[in-house]
């Protein structure tokens, strides 16, 4: 993987531009997810994913071959999701996700296999929960719990796409996790 | 409820996969007859499993596409853009 990765950045480097299209192939889904995850909204998801990308494709020259491509680009869109977050009114994302029509926008977009009803209901309940009390959570939280329970990325890795110590990252996750326990003992 | 620090600490730590096999011992030694602690712990796990399970999500039909069409036109070769 990382040799592949490594070959189309050096074509993409040598002026292939369309070289760059396996790149967003290779992580559209990934990028994609966490901008979801983040903002709740699918609209705004493709907005910053795309975003992400071409910032990605603006900068590849300060990208550092030696690490991890992945891990530069979910900085990239961590970074663009939590701005676009910041820039939001405090109530929007709230309300946002609640609306009608992204809810459809969402729910279309998750790779379901075949169910039954009642169990598709359960499954959608849930991921809406999810989806909720995740948007619940302050920015800096939701960040570390969608990189860890999300993507399934290490401490570690966490800590290099959020440029923050892994004991931030820990006690982040930490919090994270507490105040979800109690929603859903609330709830 | 006196315990509720020290062992939250390590309630964490299990989750983190970061226990030493003292600290193991020590916490399964305390869950046992602690009911809040084991409560805790508990519901932690299920919160960690529920957010697990969430489905993955894939980008949306024509993504690839519509970076590719956003990109800065290529400025040495044939531009097959519009």
């Amino acid at each position: 993987m990382d040799a592949v990765v490594k070959k189309i950045i050096k074509e993409v480097k040598k002026g292939d531009q369309q070289a760059f299209s396996e790149l967003v192939e290779l992580y559209k889904d990934k990028v994609y997810q966490v901008a979801y995850r983040m903002l709740g909204n699918s609209h705004e998801a493709q907005d910053i994913a795309q975003e992400a990308f071409l910032r990605a494709y603006t900068n590849l020259d300060s990208y550092d071959v030696n690490r991890k491509f992945s891990t530069w680009l979910f900085r990239i869109a961590t970074n663009l999701a939590i701005d676009r977050i910041r820039k939001k009114k405090p109530d929007f994302h709230l309300e946002d996700h609640v609306a009608g029509t992204e809810d459809l926008n969402y729910y279309s977009q998750i790779a379901t296999e075949e169910e039954l009803p009642e169990e598709q209901v359960v499954k959608f309940e849930m991921q809406e929960w999810v989806q909720k009390e995740i948007m619940m959570l302050p920015p800096k939280y939701r960040s570390a719990i969608i990189l860890k329970y999300m993507e399934d990325l290490s401490l570690k890795e966490i800590s290099e796409i959020l440029k923050l110590p892994v004991a931030t990252v820990k006690t982040r996750i930490h919090r994270g996790r507490e105040a979800l326990r109690k929603r859903l003992r609330d709830s | 409820m006196a315990c509720k620090n020290e062992y939250s600490i390590l309630i964490h730590k299990y989750l983190d996969e970061e226990m030493t096999l003292l600290e193991k011992k020590k916490l399964e030694n305390h869950i046992i007859k602690c009911k809040d602690c084991e409560g805790h712990m508990r519901e932690l796990r299920k919160t960690v499993a529920i957010v697990q399970s969430a489905s993955h999500i894939e980008a949306p039909i024509n993504f690839t596409e519509s970076v590719m069409n956003k990109l800065p036109k290529e400025t040495n070769t044939n531009r097959w853009k519009t």
